[in-house]
């Protein structure tokens, strides 16, 4: 007995590192978790081994508060997997590290993932010319509206921006204790100043053509005052200044406030909290030049350049990334399905669905804003400086022009760089 | 064949020499016998620390996140010289330090004092009370961090309604109130400690202290003063010390809580030196504030430690 103890942790070590460089063993990394994605995920891992008994897969599941900081001490102390969830945002490092393997020269010959949507394939290339990863979903942004609140105000769910902030200001003024607008001020805050920004700017890139940041535009400028305005005007609680994920969503299914943007992921919690009729979802709101710019994010399975079995791994992502299970994937997942003709699925018939899936039909009106994740600086951009000096903002120690130009500066600098690197 | 020759040659020394070796083996068997400890801790302590020191003159950055370091002389500190922020920061930690220190201090010693005669029963609140002590910070965040919103607790109401606050709001979402949260969550989290570490000093003061005082007229005020309180200090100054460096370093409670914010609010020195790292990617200049920190606390404990010994000193100049 005293054997086992003294010698399984050393053997179970033994196991877990050393058998790292055999042929045939993948180590792969999940990064945004949930109990019931893991599950599925670990059923799609079996069922790929069952297909391919020669390889052994092991997954690691890392849950998505601190993943950042623990995938980044990972690689930098060597433990490097060979197949990992890549989120949008972390991307532009890791290609830049040149940690991630091109996918091109597999994908060209893939016979499984030739009916990948046309946008599927641009996103993967981040601006480049070579694909680092395989998205298995996006996540776009739509409008929750709660169908009560709406109606003791008085007001139709929004469809152009003017009627969003007249809807915001109803509630808030007409129903006692109810806020208009959902409001991220904390934690993933930044979101706050891409979307409605891009909106009255009337345009889904974030530079002019010399590249220059439009953040310095009056038009950035008037979506950002509307969301200051907003707070301080109280269509907000005053504590969706230090709110999260968590919290707006809380917000929005306890009926604190009327309208939530967010991802169709948000939709599995809320369906859960809230009876589906008592909610809605429509397109987010259209601009001053009758287009609507959602905020579209995506991660995908990407293959590390230090992986010793990347033809396994390649195998694997094909697997993962194939049209059946895509298709369970994001049904669980919450996220847009990558294959063409996907939306057809019963699963995405349902009313609530439809905000998402009228945005990706009507895509002369909804054109995907994709944030500027090809820059490296983007991260500490829109994580921490969005997020402190936007409650800057909100609370009236900087005005929007000030903190706008700062945003500007730093933006363009990180363009030019990229540019001239590129 | 060597140990051969070895005793041979012992054979062989003048006793006067023998008698040196032996002495020799003397001093030296403690330290091979600690040997494996040390190089243990060796290992695991000083070989981190020193690699973390390292970084702080080098250039790890964004731009070479996972490539060569390159050196970087004193930058890193040049940028800690001028980093607008900096002060801000230090003011907070000092807030959140001191703040959080008396007050455990205080109703640690206070509920130390109550505990003293208190039986059996006492025993058993001893392990209730010590409970907090137990749970993990993570958890202790997440729990006050709710229990602060007025949409998920009714804590916020109350105060309202008692005229505490003007209305039933977040205090954490208020950047002229969001540092009392972390603190009220580590006040609570720390109480236990000093409540034990000071129990167990109270409990070794002889009975016989106190009734010959109370003999001599003495009050029960002046008998805390005169004895309870000069036989507690080692102990309080030592207690004092830890806490004080392990708030300092508490800095995963007020990230859980407020990230620093708003608006910078909360930030004291461990949240601005992970964001630095893990936000920014600017790893050197984390170290450089590492080492800062580091070097603050050593001279700190120094500072606490010297007054111990002058406290002690002075004692046993007294009872001689």
């Amino acid at each position: 007995m005293r054997k086992i103890a003294l010698y399984g942790p050393l053997l179970l070590a033994g196991l877990l590192g050393g058998g790292l460089a055999h042929a045939g063993k993948l180590k792969v990394v999940e990064v945004i978790t949930s109990p019931e994605r893991t599950k599925l995920l670990q059923t799609q891992l079996a069922a790929f081994q069952q297909a391919n008994p020669s390889t052994t897969v092991e997954l690691i599941t890392i849950p998505w508060d601190g993943a950042f900081e623990k995938v980044l001490v990972m690689f930098k102390s060597g433990q490097i997997p060979d197949v990992i969830e890549m989120p949008e945002r972390w991307s532009a490092l890791y290609v830049k590290g040149k940690q991630l393997e091109p996918l091109d020269p597999w994908l060209k010959s893939s016979k499984e993932l030739a009916t990948l949507q046309k946008s599927v394939q641009e996103a993967a290339r981040f601006g480049a010319d070579k694909t680092y990863q395989i998205p298995y979903g996006f996540y776009m942004k739509a409008l929750f509206y709660n169908k009560k609140l709406l109606a003791q105000a008085g007001v139709r769910p929004p469809s152009t921006q003017d009627e969003f902030v007249k809807a915001v200001e109803a509630v808030s003024t007409k129903v006692p204790g109810k806020y208009g607008y959902c409001l991220r001020g904390g934690r993933g805050g930044g979101f706050e100043w891409l979307g409605h920004s891009t909106t009255y700017g009337g345009t889904g890139a974030f530079f002019d053509k010399d590249g220059n940041s439009l953040y310095s535009s009056a038009a950035f400028q008037k979506g950002m005052q509307m969301v200051v305005d907003f707070y301080q005007k109280g269509y907000a609680p005053k504590e969706s200044i230090s709110w999260g994920y968590n919290e707006i969503v809380t917000g929005f299914y306890s009926g604190t406030c009327a309208m939530l943007e967010q991802d169709a992921d948000a939709l599995i919690g809320i369906a859960e909290k809230m009876n589906s009729k008592d909610f809605g979802v429509v397109p987010v709101p259209t601009g001053p030049n009758g287009k609507g710019y959602p905020n579209t994010g995506f991660a995908g399975w990407a293959m590390t350049s230090a992986s010793a079995n990347k033809d396994e791994g390649w195998k694997l992502i094909q697997f993962l990334s194939a049209a059946k299970q895509n298709l369970e994937w994001a049904k669980v997942v919450g996220v847009l399905p990558i294959h063409q003709g996907a939306e057809a699925d019963p699963a995405f018939a349902g009313e609530h669905w439809a905000g998402w899936f009228q945005t990706l039909k009507q895509s002369d009106k909804y054109r995907q804003l994709t944030p500027p994740v090809n820059l490296p600086e983007w991260g500490a951009m829109y994580d921490k400086t969005m997020v402190e000096t936007g409650q800057e903002m909100l609370l009236g120690k900087r005005s929007v022009p000030e903190v706008a130009k700062q945003w500007a500066d730093t933006l363009t600098a990180a363009q030019r760089k990229f540019t001239a690197a590129h | 064949m060597h140990t051969h020759a070895l005793s041979m040659e012992s054979k062989t020394l003048p006793p006067q020499a023998q008698r040196a070796a032996s002495h020799r083996m003397r001093h030296a068997l403690p330290w091979l016998l600690l040997a494996p400890a040390l190089l243990l801790v060796c290992g695991v302590l000083l070989v981190p620390l020193g690699v973390g020191v390292s970084y702080a003159f080098q250039s790890m950055s964004m731009d070479n996140l996972f490539g060569e370091a390159g050196f970087a002389g004193l930058d890193n500190f040049r940028t800690l010289a001028d980093d607008p922020k900096l002060g801000g920061v230090l003011r907070n930690t000092l807030g959140w330090t001191v703040y959080s220190l008396v007050f455990q201090c205080g109703l640690g010693f206070g509920l130390a004092l109550l505990l003293r005669h208190s039986g059996t029963g006492g025993r058993r609140l001893q392990a209730l009370l010590f409970l907090p002590w137990a749970i993990p910070s993570v958890l202790i965040g997440l729990v006050w961090k709710m229990l602060f919103s007025p949409y998920t607790s009714p804590l916020p109401h109350w105060l309202a309604y008692l005229g505490v606050l003007p209305q039933a709001a977040d205090i954490l979402a208020d950047p002229d109130l969001a540092m009392l949260g972390p603190v009220v969550a580590n006040v609570w989290f720390g109480i236990p400690f000093f409540t034990i570490t000071l129990l167990a000093a109270l409990q070794a003061i002889p009975e016989d202290l106190y009734e010959a005082s109370a003999l001599d007229g003495a009050t029960a005020v002046q008998s805390f003063v005169r004895i309870t309180l000069p036989l507690v200090m080692p102990t309080l100054l030592i207690t004092v010390l830890l806490r004080s460096v392990w708030i300092v370093n508490f800095g995963d409670l007020v990230w859980i809580m407020t990230q620093g914010g708003p608006v910078g609010a909360t930030q004291i020195l461990p949240t601005y030196l992970f964001s630095t790292a893990f936000t920014d990617l600017n790893e050197g200049y984390a170290s450089a504030l590492a080492v800062a920190q580091l070097v603050l606390l050593l001279v700190y404990a120094a500072t606490v430690l010297r007054l111990r010994r002058r406290i002690m000193a002075g004692r046993t100049e007294e009872s001689t």
